[in-house]
Parts: structure tokens; C-alpha cells; sequence
């Protein structure tokens, strides 16, 4: 797998596509990660991201449907590829590999 | 839709306007939804404000980097269309756009450098790691001598030699501490090798306070002992070659000579830095170190200090009061009582700055300050030279712009927009500032050694600063592109197509628009060429005014022998040994020569307290310098009495108030009369300073009882073969003190020195003007081609109906002697106003004659005539014939 560099926002975006299957788009993801993680991001953020992440292969997307609320504005729906996904997989590996190599703290040492 | 609350119509349309269609939809869509949420949450009002935010945020590179150009408002087809419109138009008014090229490059050329100027004025002392917790600590002290009674006191970065050490026990803001003495040379030995070098004194922390970086050796253990020194590599590759320099014995002298030990090797200090050094030593080797350590009220070291992390500056500065109160009350009071000063003032009180400011603040004297307002004069010179190089392109685009009419006819009748033809006139003048721009840069590099020599800096180009330069240069251009092109897209886009195509257009000028603002442009260059006649004559004042001695001729060598009785030994050897050579006429022994420092002593009479200026002097001193004495006479070698004598000038007669001063004593120091020394001898007054300031009082004295205050040897040699001369002395010394390196500067020289800045500063103007007047010279010869193009029938019917050649050149030249006639009045009272200022400076100063501005004024003329005077000589000569064919 080529060697890709990814952000942590970037990262968390990814993972918020993943999750929201046919509703990830950047509203929804905005306000999932405002609710799941408690914290505030910019729309705009979000979409920079989405559009980037685009461009390196891991999401690709479609227009979605229009509602009123929208004012008539057709969604993009971003879905995660299978880039997206092997990549977020290869870094939980190396986040677990990284892990274990951590010392245990133990009682004694306090 | 639910609610009828729509958000903000224009944000909407912003936000079409960047962002790319393909995504334009869904991110509205978001926003949108976004709107109709919050309208919820947050009421109609923060909505929308909400709303108008989040689009203003999406005004990024992430977003607009997407469009690929395709803004809405010029698609790229038609920016390539108007670029090679614009390339196609420079080429053709090949001289029209010279001009403008010439002028705008010179411009920007100015103002890279200038910002190069003030980027390394604020870069100063900027690369200390620590710099945000290093101040130097400074004395704020009552001064009863100061002319200013309302603030009668004096700042000052130098302190008592021991407060240093003072300062690491008592305070507990104090990490770590140096005191830093820049000052004096000494006598440095290495086997055969041996130069006088710069000496610096510092102390142990100095390596680890700031960030030179110690190439050899260690920074926790240079210092530990008193015989240690740290080298540059320069000092290390001048002694040592490529051999290791740690650990190496040499030989130093100061206060008489000592083995040092190398133990490190600190890199240079940049050009940007408050410091320099080549070699330094322990301030414990200083001159009188032991003796001023626990001297309060002796000031001669500056102190820095490193505050810990995160201290309180208040509780800081209330320490540093405690101190003075610890250590100095007492002697303040006394001090007090016995001078009758005011009860209520603060005598002395400690003070700090932060490293970063000590280069810029004037207010206490340290060396390598810089005035903020030179910053200011040099940036002001280049916006005058950039506004007149815009004027340039202003006048000559809406003068040649009747050949431009038809174009615009045909783009609007072909469908144009008003706007599109703004943008296009816009764009090239951008595309004209872009290539002045590279030109420009162009000039910045073969300009910078000769900017660096005017302005005593070392910049270079490169490292960091290399972008910030970019950006810069590309602001400025763009800016200039936008000023200087504006008024004339605008005015071109206006005309209509009906008119313009049907041909009944008249070809006149724009006098309405050109006039002023070739009259701003001349008042601008009469504004500097005024000043520079001013500043150039006052320069000529100062280098030519009678001093009041012979400083021609006269070497000064300093006896590098401290003071001490061996440099008054020194010269009286040396002056026997040249007794026999014909080149050297005469040698005579002094503490200090002109602008190598003085020293002042006070002395009462009647209560007051008095200052003067000392000069170690002998019999001699008087006639090395042909000094004319008006009373009394010389010091007399072969009267003993003539030790304890003085030697007085007129302003010190003046001071006193004598009538018959060869009567009169100076209770200066204590003798044996009790009276103070005699007076036996008045010398006429002689500018021993700068003419920056009035003739002090001043004292000689022969002090040979004490002796020793002898270290300079003033050596006055024959006006024939001077390199021959200096050769013959050279040898005289070589054999008198084989072991003391020859180092001497002509008095001429260093007294020129004292004006150096002066002089910079005459260089900067003269340039500058030089440049102006060129470009505004190009600007008029371009306006008087057009204006004279324009005016060929007139002149050929003229001709034909018997107008004289002469009467037809004055009628072409009249215009632009009144446009320069009422510019020079524009210009007169201001730059009399700044030029007034800087006089100021000078006590001895030429007085502003109106023949000053009579002959700017006319060298102004004579310039813009014969700038004119091509076209005109052209245009009367040309053969009605040819001018007349086509009528």
C-alpha cells in the first residue's frame, strides 16, 4: 500500500463517512461529530476535508437527493472506498502494534 | 419552504462567485440546512449572522484553489486575450512603455530595499533563543548638568562593576547574569604573530545566555578561570591556521601582559546583532577591575540579565529598588547634601529593557542604536519615487489614450462591457508592473553592496527573508499595478462608441488630469533636489570650516601601553629617536585624539559646578596641532612649575568670567598653592568636537608628576611623499618597540568619521533625487513628445503663415517652465521646514539663503527645458511640407 500521510481531522472525517453509510454528507458529518465527540468543527473544514480525502482515492461521492429544507439543493453523498477503508484499518494495526510496546504502568512504580 | 426568513441574498452571490460550480450546489445545500437549524436555536438575527460567517469561512484555498480560474467574471480564454493584448501594446509604444517600465522598476527596486532596510532594523538581536527573558539593566539618574530642566535626567546602560553579582545574590528573578564591555584594543601574541585585536569582556553566563553558538569548547565550563580566552574562528584561523586552537597559550596585554589560555571558539555575531566581539576575556581583566567592584557611583558596565521562567516583572522591579536601597542610600543623601539638590527627586533609580528594544530606543546611549525615524525618512522616499513613477504612467496613458480610442470603440461595439475593459486596462498595467517587478528584483541585487555601504548595514539575500521579499515585491506590484492603472482603465472605458467610431473625436490632451499631476511630480523632485543642495552644501560647510588647528598631516598612533608611565616614556623616546629624520616635523603625547574619546572633569567656582574638557598635553601639543595662542605663553619643558600649570581656551576665559585669566588659578585638583593650578597660557578656540556642538571649555595640562595619561602619539609629518613618510615612521617604530604592533589613523580621517552618518545620510538623498529626477525627466520627455505630436499642424501652419523657429520653441516650452515654476513654489516652503530640522542638528551650520533655492530651482529648469527641448527642437524643425501633407 503506498505510504499516504493522514491527518487526524483528516482521519476522523474518513471514519465519520464510514459510519454514516448513505448519510455522510457534510452537514450530517458535522453534526455526528459534534454529537459523538463533542466538538465544535467548521462546516467548511469538514468539506475541504471531504474533497480531499476525494482527491487521494479514499472517499468518492454522488449527488444525493434534494429536500425542501435544502432549498432545493441536491446532498453529495461521500461513501468510503476500499482505499479508505484499508487505510484506516492499516493505521489502527500500527496504532495497536505502538501500543503494546508502551511500558504498563504499574502500582509499584507510583 | 417552512419559513419565509431568507438568509442574506449577497452572501449567497459571494459565495457563487468563488466557489466551483461543481460543488456550489451541495455546499449551499449544507449551509442552507445549517440556516434553517439554527434559525431554531438561535433566533433570525444570529442566523443570519451565523450564516453570512460560515460562508466567509469557506472563503479558502481548499475551496477556491478548486475553481481552476473559472471565476465568473473574466474566464480564462479572454485573460489570455488580454494578456497578449497588452504584451502586443507594450511592444508597440516601445518608448512609452520604456519609460513606464524604467520608472515603476526603480520604484519597486526602492522599495525592496527599503523594506530589506527595515526588516533588518527590526531583525536586530532577534535570534536569541532566551530573548524574551534578557534585559539589560539601566541606570535612570538625576543629571544637575542637564540643559533640560524639566527632565533633568540621563539614561544610561552603564552601571557600577559590581552590581552584576549583586543583582544573581539578591534578586531571585535572576537566573544568570553577564556584564559586557566592548571596548579597547590590546595587544594580542601568538609565537611571531602579534596584531592589536578588539578586545570584549564578559563573564561566564554570556556563553549561555545568548545564542552564539560556541563552536569549540564548552559553555558550562569557559570561564571558570580568570586566564581564559574565547575566540572567533577569523582570530583562530589569523594565529593558528589550521591548526586546533583549544588550549593554546597566548599572550594579551592588558594592563600589562598575561598568558591566556584558549578555551573556546564562539561564531561571529551576525550583522543584526547588539554585540560584537573577536576576542573575549573575563571582566575580571578588565583596567581597574578590583578597584570599581565595590566603587558605587563608578558606571562603566553594561549588565544583562536572565530572568527566570515566568517571573514577575513587578516583583522584579521593586528588587531592583531594594537594591538602591541597600547598597546606595547612603551615599545618594550625602551625595544630596553636600550638591543641594532637591529633596524631592529620585536620584538614581534602576531601570530594564528587553533585548529585543535596545536597538531601536535612542534614549540610552549604546553603540549600533538606530533612530526608528531613519526607517521612516527612507520609507518615505521611496513612496515619493513610487508616486512619481505611478504619475508617470497615469499622465502618459490618458495622453496617449485618443490612440486608444478606436480600440475601445470597436470592444463595445462589438459588445464589451464597460467592466471588461476596465478589467482589460487593469490587467495591463499589472502585467507591465509584473515585468517592472522582475526588473526591479534585478536592480535590487546589483544595487544591494552599494545600499549596504550607504546605509552601514550587511544584508544579504537569501535564507528566510527570501519570501517575505517575494511577497512583498509581489504586494507592492500588484498595488502599483492597481493605483497607477485604475484612473486611466476607468477613464478609457468611458469613452463612447458612437462618438469614438464616427471619427469626430479631437485628439487634445487631458490638461485637467495631466497638469497637477505632472506639477506634484515636479514638486516632488524639487522637494529633493532643494534638499540635497542643502544637505550637500552643509557637508561642505563641515569639511571645509576652519577648525581652529592643522589637522592635516597628522597621525595619530596610539602607544598601546595603557596608562601607565611606560606610553609617556614611549614618547619622548620616539621623539628623540625622529629628532634626526627629516619627514616627521613633530611628536607630541595626549590621553585621547580627536573623536577617540574624551574625558571631562568638573571643578566649582562660586558655588557652581563647571565641566571641561581635559587634554593630557606637552610642550609640544600646541605646535603639532599649529593651535594659536592668545595670551600667555606654551608649556615650558625646561620650568618644573609648568607640571602643576594649564593651558586654557577662550570659552573656558568666557565661562569663568576672567578678565586677566594669566592671573587667575582653577581650583581643578589639589596643589600646593591650595588655589588650584595656574593659568599660564590661553589658547583661541579650536572645534576639539564635532560641529555638532558648540566650543566647550577645555583644559590642557602636562601632568608629567603623575604621568602616564600619555596614550596617543600625535606625530605630524611633511607634506611631500606621505606613503614614504608613514614608511619612515613605520621604521622609527618598529625599532623602538619591536613587540608593539603599528597601528595609526590620520586625524583628518577620524575627524571625518564623526560625520559619517551625515554623510550616509547625503548619499541616500543624492541618489534617491538622482532617480527621482530621472524618472520624472523620462515621464516630461514622454508627455512633451505626445503634446508635441499632437500640436505638428499647428506648428506647420504657423510656419507656413511666418512664425519664427524661436517663437515656436518658446510656445512649445512655455507650458512646462510655468507647470516647474509653480512646482518649485509648492516645494520651497517644505522642504525649508525639513531641511530646518535637520540643521538642527549641526550647532555650526550653513544658513538657508534663498540663493540655495534659486539654484535648485534653476538646475531644476535647466533639466526639465532640456528634457522638453528634444521634441520642440524636432517639431519646430520639422518641414511644414511633410506636416501639412495630409490636410
Amino acid at each position: 500500500m503506498e505510504k499516504t500521510y493522514l491527518g487526524e481531522f483528516e482521519e476522523l472525517v474518513l471514519t465519520m463517512v464510514g459510519i454514516l453509510r448513505e448519510e455522510a454528507y457534510g452537514n450530517a458529518i458535522v453534526n455526528e461529530i459534534r454529537g459523538r465527540m463533542e466538538r465544535e468543527v467548521n462546516l467548511s473544514a469538514v468539506h475541504v476535508t471531504l474533497y480531499r480525502l476525494e482527491d487521494k482515492g479514499y472517499v468518492k461521492s454522488s449527488m444525493g437527493g434534494a429536500t425542501a429544507i435544502r432549498g432545493g439543493r441536491r446532498k453529495r453523498i461521500f461513501t468510503i472506498t476500499n482505499a479508505g477503508l484499508n487505510m484506516l484499518h492499516a493505521i489502527q494495526e500500527k496504532r495497536m502494534e505502538l501500543w503494546k510496546l508502551l511500558p504498563q504502568l504499574k502500582f509499584a512504580d507510583l | 419552504m417552512k419559513t419565509s426568513v431568507q438568509p442574506p441574498k449577497w452572501a449567497i452571490d459571494f459565495l457563487e462567485w468563488f466557489c466551483p460550480d461543481r460543488l456550489f450546489e451541495c455546499v449551499l445545500g449544507d449551509l442552507l440546512e445549517q440556516f434553517e437549524n439554527e434559525l431554531e436555536l438561535y433566533g433570525e438575527r444570529k442566523a443570519r449572522r451565523r450564516f453570512v460567517w460560515n460562508v466567509v469561512r469557506f472563503f479558502r484555498p481548499g475551496i477556491i484553489l478548486r475553481n481552476k480560474f473559472k471565476l465568473k467574471i473574466i474566464n480564462t480564454i479572454m485573460l489570455l486575450s488580454y494578456f497578449k493584448i497588452a504584451i502586443r501594446n507594450i511592444r508597440k509604444r516601445k518608448l512609452y512603455s520604456f519609460i513606464n517600465a524604467f520608472g515603476l522598476s526603480i520604484g519597486i527596486a526602492f522599495c525592496i530595499l527599503i523594506y530589506l532596510f527595515i526588516q533588518d532594523e527590526q531583525s536586530f538581536d532577534q535570534f536569541h533563543v532566551n530573548k524574551a527573558r534578557i534585559f539589560r539593566v539601566e541606570e535612570k539618574s538625576y543629571d544637575r548638568w542637564s540643559e533640560d530642566k524639566e527632565y533633568p535626567y540621563r539614561h544610561s546602560a552603564y552601571l557600577q562593576t559590581g552590581l552584576m553579582q549583586v543583582l544573581k545574590d539578591d534578586l531571585p528573578e535572576v537566573e544568570m547574569g553577564t556584564r559586557y564591555n566592548s571596548g579597547g584594543r590590546g595587544v594580542f601574541r601568538y609565537g611571531e604573530k602579534v596584531f592589536t585585536e578588539k578586545l570584549t569582556y564578559v563573564d561566564a553566563d554570556f556563553f549561555k545566555m545568548f545564542s552564539f553558538p560556541l563552536l569549540q569548547g564548552d559553555a558550562e565550563k569557559v570561564f571558570k578561570d580568570k586566564y581564559e580566552a574565547v575566540i572567533t574562528p577569523a582570530i583562530a584561523e589569523k594565529y593558528f591556521g589550521d591548526e586546533d586552537p583549544i588550549g593554546k597559550a597566548v599572550e594579551i596585554d592588558v594592563n600589562g601582559v598575561a598568558t591566556y589560555t584558549v578555551t573556546g571558539v564562539i561564531q561571529e555575531a551576525p550583522a543584526n546583532s547588539s554585540f560584537s566581539f573577536e576576542v573575549l576575556i573575563s571582566q575580571e581583566n578588565r583596567m581597574f577591575y578590583e578597584r570599581n567592584i565595590n566603587q558605587w557611583g563608578n558606571y562603566s558596565t553594561p549588565t544583562f540579565v536572565q530572568l527566570t521562567e515566568g517571573a514577575d516583572m513587578k516583583q522584579f522591579s521593586a528588587n531592583l529598588d531594594k537594591v538602591i536601597e541597600k547598597y546606595i542610600a547612603e551615599d545618594l543623601e550625602e551625595w544630596r547634601e553636600n550638591s543641594n539638590l532637591p529633596d524631592d527627586v529620585k536620584l538614581l533609580e534602576l531601570q530594564y529593557s528587553n533585548l529585543s528594544d535596545i536597538h531601536l530606543n535612542t534614549k540610552v546611549s549604546w553603540q549600533k542604536t538606530s533612530d526608528p525615524q531613519y526607517s521612516l525618512i527612507l520609507g518615505g522616499i521611496a513612496i515619493l519615487i513610487l508616486i512619481i513613477a505611478c504619475i508617470n504612467y497615469i499622465s502618459l496613458a490618458l495622453t496617449t489614450s485618443t490612440a486608444r480610442r478606436t480600440e475601445v470603440g470597436i470592444r463595445k461595439a462589438a459588445g464589451a462591457k464597460k467592466g471588461q475593459l476596465i478589467y482589460q486596462f487593469g490587467f495591463e498595467s499589472i502585467v507591465l508592473a509584473l515585468i517592472s517587478m522582475i526588473i526591479g528584483l534585478g536592480l535590487v541585487v546589483v544595487f544591494l553592496p552599494s545600499f549596504n555601504e550607504f546605509t552601514n548595514k550587511g544584508i544579504t539575500l537569501g535564507g528566510a527573508s527570501i519570501s517575505g521579499l517575494l511577497a512583498v515585491s509581489f504586494a507592492v506590484t500588484l498595488l502599483i499595478g492597481l493605483l497607477a492603472g485604475s484612473y486611466p482603465a476607468f477613464f478609457l472605458s468611458s469613452f463612447r462608441p458612437v462618438q469614438v467610431l464616427k471619427g469626430g473625436f479631437t485628439s487634445k490632451l487631458n490638461a485637467v488630469f495631466t497638469k497637477p499631476l505632472v506639477v506634484l511630480q515636479f514638486a516632488l523632485s524639487a522637494f529633493l533636489i532643494i534638499s540635497s543642495v542643502i544637505m550637500y552644501r552643509q557637508m561642505q560647510y563641515i569639511t571645509a570650516k576652519d577648525l581652529g588647528y592643522n589637522k592635516d598631516q597628522v597621525l595619530a598612533i596610539p602607544t598601546q601601553t595603557g596608562y601607565s608611565k611606560e606610553g609617556n616614556k614611549m614618547v619622548e623616546r620616539f621623539r628623540n629617536y625622529a629628532a634626526q629624520e627629516p619627514s616627521v616635523i613633530s611628536v607630541t603625547g595626549t590621553n585621547s585624539s580627536f573623536n577617540q574619546g574624551w574625558s571631562r572633569s568638573g571643578y566649582e567656582i562660586n558655588g557652581e559646578q563647571k565641566l571641561a574638557y581635559v587634554y593630557v598635553a606637552d610642550p609640544y601639543y600646541v605646535p603639532t596641532l599649529e593651535l594659536t595662542l592668545v595670551e600667555g605663553r606654551n608649556f615650558d619643558p625646561n620650568l618644573a612649575s609648568d607640571s602643576s600649570a594649564l593651558i586654557v581656551n577662550e570659552a573656558l576665559v568666557r565661562d569663568m568670567g576672567w578678565e586677566n585669566p594669566l592671573q587667575e588659578h582653577l581650583n581643578w585638583r589639589e596643589d600646593s598653592t591650595g588655589l588650584g593650578p595656574k593659568i599660564i597660557g590661553v589658547v583661541k578656540d579650536y572645534h576639539f568636537l564635532s560641529l555638532e556642538n558648540e566650543i566647550e571649555p577645555l583644559l590642557m595640562t602636562m601632568n608629567t608628576k603623575d604621568a602616564g595619561f600619555q596614550t596617543t602619539m600625535l606625530v605630524k609629518i611633511d607634506h611631500g611623499n606621505i606613503p614614504e613618510s608613514i614608511d619612515k615612521v613605520r621604521s622609527l617604530w618598529n625599532e623602538l618597540a619591536p613587540d608593539k604592533p603599528f597601528d595609526y589613523t590620520f586625524i583628518d580621517e577620524d575627524v571625518a568619521k564623526q560625520y559619517a552618518s551625515y554623510k550616509r545620510w547625503m548619499n541616500i538623498m543624492g541618489l534617491s533625487t538622482a532617480f527621482a529626477i530621472l524618472i520624472s525627466c523620462f515621464g516630461l520627455f514622454g508627455l512633451a513628445g505626445i503634446n508635441a505630436m499632437n500640436r505638428t499642424k499647428e506648428i506647420g501652419i504657423r510656419k507656413v503663415l511666418g512664425a519664427e523657429l524661436m517663437s515656436i520653441f518658446v510656445l512649445l516650452n512655455k507650458q512646462y517652465v510655468w507647470l516647474a515654476l509653480i512646482a518649485f513654489t509648492l516645494a520651497a516652503p517644505l522642504s525649508w521646514y525639513v531641511m530646518d530640522q535637520w540643521l538642527a542638528d549641526f550647532k555650526f551650520s550653513i544658513a538657508m539663503g534663498w540663493e540655495l533655492f534659486v539654484v535648485s530651482m534653476v538646475a531644476g529648469l535647466l533639466v526639465a527645458l532640456a528634457t522638453v527641448s528634444y521634441h520642440a527642437i524636432k517639431t519646430a524643425l520639422a518641414n511644414p511640407a511633410e506636416t501639412l501633407k495630409y490636410e
